[in-house]
């Protein structure tokens, strides 16, 4: 039964190359394809899903080895890395469960997705983003759920940017990636780490190994995954990017930010347990920040307004309570919170569109009497405690700078140096060069920026290819080729002249004349 | 009859067939012509397909002797240093055949010629014998004079005087080292190349470096190595374009070939001039790509770029270790995979468009895209680009001669930036930019074009993905060379 790890991965991988590759050819389109995308789409998910139940099912009758390995991917001096899977416990009962999850947000978009025009867009992505998760929750090592892990952040930010031709959704999704990046910068390193002390890479030998690691070096290694994972789970700071999550569509919202996603981060520190145990400062860090984020959860939640953004601060609030139960060595505990929590948030967050027609009328509850009048409470919560601004404060105006900084000298020194490529064209591909075109700005090729260098470095190319010319045309083709012709030619001539005169009579006597002198001196 | 024989016999046949066809049918003459390219290409599969790549000795060898006196001897052989080149040169005498079909006049003597230049080529990659070398290597000349003289463009007078002056000029220095090396044969010792390695081995050093010497103004010529380059401008700008793609595709490689044998027989002499082959190699690299990026005639373009890519393979054989041979040997099928695809896109364009310069040219793309796609293609791999065969050959040559120089490989990336100059600027005019109303209505490719630009540009595709089968054709001889090289110059 371990061989079905494989494939659970693989079959929504494949569904989202067929919708891939058959929009690409124009094979699906449009509403006429809806139903063969909805259908591969779900077919290979619900396959997935029994395939992920009976592996479940297998692994707890004790019929599971533990780990299957399908093959080695790359061997490069003592790092080997398989492409293996974990087939018990804790990976399992998530694949399963996430499995189901996705098997009905999958079915729930068919109808909510209908006659939108990123249909099929939506469904490839959300093939694809099944495949990482399945891959994320399996794989039986670091490199194998990195990727996972990256491709879920990467149909994150494509889902968030559904709506592309909207600068707030394209915005928000560059947002939440970069910050992402952070997390995932955390992971590599974290990589790194375990390889450079432990040599594995693998989950299996590394928590095995974990008991002869020493403090240092564990919390080293639980503190770069820790940070992976605040990231991914919306620990602070890192809590806003969730908000500005929200944007895609709702059944993406669902499963990424409501049921699947957000959990990766949990699940790595449980994963990574033996580990965990062994640095404990890291540990009090986990519960700190778990702490922390869930009280700033709390506080925030209570000034929403918005029906997605108050799930969302939940959200972070129940991960962070789980980070928590993490921290003081809850480690069951924080399993069972993790599976319920993305049962009933998945539900809460497809049902968010219809709970408001359905609770219309109703009053909130009002918040309790004793929070209520603390007034710069209310004033942060409304500001979210301005974390926004203060990222942006901090990074990114900083790096704005320094960018238009680095382009400054790149424009006025590098380029003066090393020159720019001549322009060999002006094809029209935007909007701008087209107004450009029409306001006589933009000159058409001009023939006499042929074999030109610009800058330094490119007029030095263009001495040094005019002196090479001038060498060929002066010296090889002319003076070796059609001279040496031509004096053949004059030397040719030549001779018929002197044979010529030769055989005159006159020349003929002074000839023989000659001939015999010589010989006669001879 | 060994299967040589019958190899080297069919583009024969053909033209005796062709002989007796009458001059009007055109049809059946290009059928006949074509076939027979096909047999050969087709026998020249089947000599892969028997040969031994374990085996690193000549293999499939015929011989008799021709004349007593002289001991000189129709031998015929193959190894893995010949091999992939005779696939090449009945590969290209096929596509050469299937791009000429806009050949109006001369049809007959047209396709004789072309047959038997094939003949020609096939006996000098066969040749075991320095005399039957030489023969054929002159034979070649015949049929390329007056398909470049009445075929050929505006100076196709010039260009084709010039080529034959240059090859004979060069051809003379060739004949006197083989028979200065002669000298040192034993009484009716023939002219067998097994048999004048081991006379060689004889020779005083300084002896051997004028005998080199001799050899690389033969084989430079042909080539071309840098200052001897003066005929290959003319000659492949005004040539129709299938004969182009054979003097590119083919004719060059015969001098490297030849110099690859030479360098074998005299490692000691080699090794005095290596600074020098060095140092023209890489000018020559650095030169021909200048050039070739001033030119705004593509098919000038092409040849110099030529004359640059012929640089790596100087530059491989000069390296005199394995990997350098072996870059040299990659980068010969490789250019004649490129070069040929190059000349016969170009010569396609030419044919419809009338114009060469550059600069006319704009948006292709929207009127041909099949043209543009294999354009591209092959522009990317002359370029050297990963994916693409000249990429493998570059990357060997670069590495062999590392071993052997280190950091005067600066120069070989300076070339190598140079090739991506031209080429992008080359893919960036043709292709984009504004429409121009006279490229509006040009024809695409028309599907026997496109079964020969398809099959170049498959091949330079696969053997870039999949290097190794091209490899393992000619490691085992090539190891045995550097084999024999090493213990020589030790």
């Amino acid at each position: 039964m371990d061989a079905l790890a494989v494939l659970i991965p693989l079959l929504p991988l494949m569904a989202a190359a067929i919708i891939g590759i058959g929009h690409l050819f124009g094979q699906i389109m449009g509403e006429r394809g809806e139903r063969t995308t909805s259908t591969i789409a779900t077919w290979a998910i619900t396959i997935s899903c029994f395939l992920a139940l009976a592996l479940l099912g297998s692994g707890l009758l004790g019929k599971n080895t533990g780990v299957f390995s399908a093959g080695e991917w790359l061997h490069s001096g003592t790092l080997g890395i398989q492409v293996n899977f974990i087939t018990t416990g804790f990976s399992t009962i998530l694949a399963a469960l996430f499995s189901i999850l996705l098997v009905i947000v999958t079915r729930f978009s068919i109808n909510y997705m209908h006659r939108e025009p990123g249909f099929h867009r939506f469904f490839f992505i959300l093939c694809l983003f099944s495949s990482a998760m399945l891959v994320l929750v399996l794989s039986g090592n670091a490199i194998g759920t990195f990727i996972g892990w990256e491709i879920a952040g990467l149909c994150s930010y494509l889902l968030i940017s559904y709506a592309y031709d909207r600068p707030v959704a394209t915005l928000n999704a560059t947002r939440v990636f970069v910050t992402n990046r952070i997390g995932d910068a955390g992971f590599i390193l974290g990589v790194g780490v375990t390889y450079l002390y432990t040599h594995t890479v693998d989950w299996g030998s590394l928590n095995s190994v974990a008991e002869r690691v020493t403090t240092p070096t564990a919390t080293v290694i639980a503190l770069c995954f820790a940070v992976a994972a605040f990231a991914k789970s919306v620990q602070l700071p890192f809590t806003p990017w969730l908000g500005r999550a929200m944007e895609g569509p709702t059944p993406s919202s669902a499963v990424f930010y409501g049921a699947v996603m957000v959990h990766a981060g949990v699940y790595l520190v449980i994963l990574l347990e033996p580990i965990f145990e062994r640095a404990p400062a890291v540990m009090i860090l986990m519960a700190i920040v778990g702490l922390i984020t869930a009280i700033y959860s709390f506080v925030v939640g209570l000034t929403q307004t918005d029906v997605k953004s108050s799930l969302c601060f939940a959200t972070s609030g129940q991960l962070g309570l789980m980070f928590l139960e993490c921290g003081l060595g809850l480690w069951q505990l924080a399993s069972w919170h993790l599976c319920a929590h993305a049962i009933v948030r998945g539900y809460q967050v497809l049902t968010a569109p219809s709970l408001m027609h359905n609770v219309l009328g109703n009053l909130i509850k009002p918040v309790s009497r004793d929070i209520a009048g603390i007034r710069w409470l209310y004033i942060a919560s409304i500001q979210r405690f301005w974390l926004d601004p203060i990222a942006d404060r901090t990074l990114v105006r900083p790096v704005h700078g320094l960018g238009r900084d680095l382009g400054y000298f790149d424009d006025h020194i590098v380029d003066r140096v090393m020159g720019t490529p001549a322009r060999t064209s002006l094809s029209i591909s935007s909007l701008v060069q087209l107004e450009k075109k029409i306001l006589g700005t933009q000159s058409e090729y001009d023939p006499k920026e042929f074999s030109r260098g610009h800058g330094l470095a490119g007029k030095l190319f263009q001495w040094t290819a005019d002196l090479f010319n001038w060498f060929e045309d002066r010296l090889v083709l002319r003076g070796i080729g059609i001279d040496a012709i031509n004096m053949g030619r004059d030397l040719g001539y030549a001779a018929i002249k002197f044979e010529k005169l030769i055989l005159k009579p006159r020349y003929l006597v002074v000839f023989v004349a000659v001939v015999l002198l010589l010989a006669s001196a001879i | 009859m060994g299967i040589l024989s019958i190899f080297l016999g069919t583009p024969v046949i053909g033209i005796l067939l062709l002989a007796f066809t009458s001059r009007q049918d055109s049809n059946r003459i290009r059928f006949l012509a074509n076939l027979f390219a096909g047999l050969t290409f087709l026998l020249s599969c089947w000599l892969v397909v028997i040969y031994d790549q374990q085996d690193s000795a000549i293999q499939l060898s015929e011989q008799f002797t021709l004349n007593p006196k002289l001991g000189s001897a129709f031998a015929l052989g193959v190894d893995g240093l010949s091999i992939p080149m005779l696939v090449l040169a009945a590969l290209l005498t096929s596509v050469a055949m299937l791009a000429s079909f806009t050949i109006s006049h001369g049809v007959k003597s047209f396709h004789i010629c072309i047959l038997l230049l094939e003949f020609g080529m096939l006996g000098v990659f066969l040749a075991q014998d320095w005399a039957m070398f030489y023969i054929f290597w002159e034979l070649t000349l015949i049929p390329l004079f007056f398909l470049i003289d009445r075929w050929g463009g505006k100076r196709r007078h010039t260009a084709s005087l010039n080529f034959v002056l240059y090859t004979m000029g060069g051809s003379i220095f060739m004949l006197i080292s083989l028979l200065a090396i002669g000298h040192y044969m034993p009484e009716h010792g023939g002219s067998l190349m097994s048999s004048m390695t081991e006379a060689a081995r004889s020779m005083p050093r300084d002896e051997q470096v004028w005998v080199l010497l001799g050899f690389l103004l033969g084989f430079g010529v042909k080539m071309p190595i840098f200052p001897l380059h003066g005929w290959l401008p003319l000659a492949h700008v005004e040539a129709p374009s299938p004969v182009s793609i054979l003097l590119s595709g083919v004719l060059l490689k015969m001098g490297a070939y030849g110099l690859i044998r030479v360098v074998v027989m005299l490692p000691e002499a080699a090794q005095v001039l290596q600074p020098y082959l060095v140092f023209l190699a890489l000018f020559g690299m650095i030169y021909g790509g200048l050039l070739a990026w001033r030119q705004s005639d593509l098919k000038a373009m092409v040849a110099y770029s030529s004359v640059s890519h012929m640089g790596i393979v100087l530059l491989g054989i000069a390296a005199l270790n394995e990997t350098g041979i072996t870059g040299a040997v990659l980068q010969m099928s490789a250019h004649g995979l490129i070069a040929g695809a190059m000349f016969l896109l170009v010569g396609l364009l030419y044919e419809r468009t009338h114009t060469r310069n550059i600069q006319d040219y704009s948006s292709l793309v929207q009127v041909m895209p099949r043209f543009a796609l294999f354009m591209t293609l092959t522009l990317l791999a002359a370029m050297g680009l990963p994916g693409s065969v000249g990429f493998i050959a570059e990357l060997h040559a670069v590495i062999g001669g590392y071993q052997q120089w280190g950091g005067l490989m600066v120069f070989f990336s300076l070339s190598i930036l140079i090739g991506s100059a031209y080429a992008i600027r080359t893919i960036g005019l043709l292709f984009t930019g504004p429409v121009k109303p006279r490229m509006k209505e040009i024809e695409d490719l028309t599907p026997p074009e496109l079964l020969a630009a398809g099959v170049l540009v498959t091949g330079i595709i696969f053997f870039g993905l999949l290097p190794t089968p091209l490899i393992d054709l000619s490691s085992a001889t090539l190891s045995h060379m550097s084999g024999l090289i090493s213990q020589r110059i030790q």
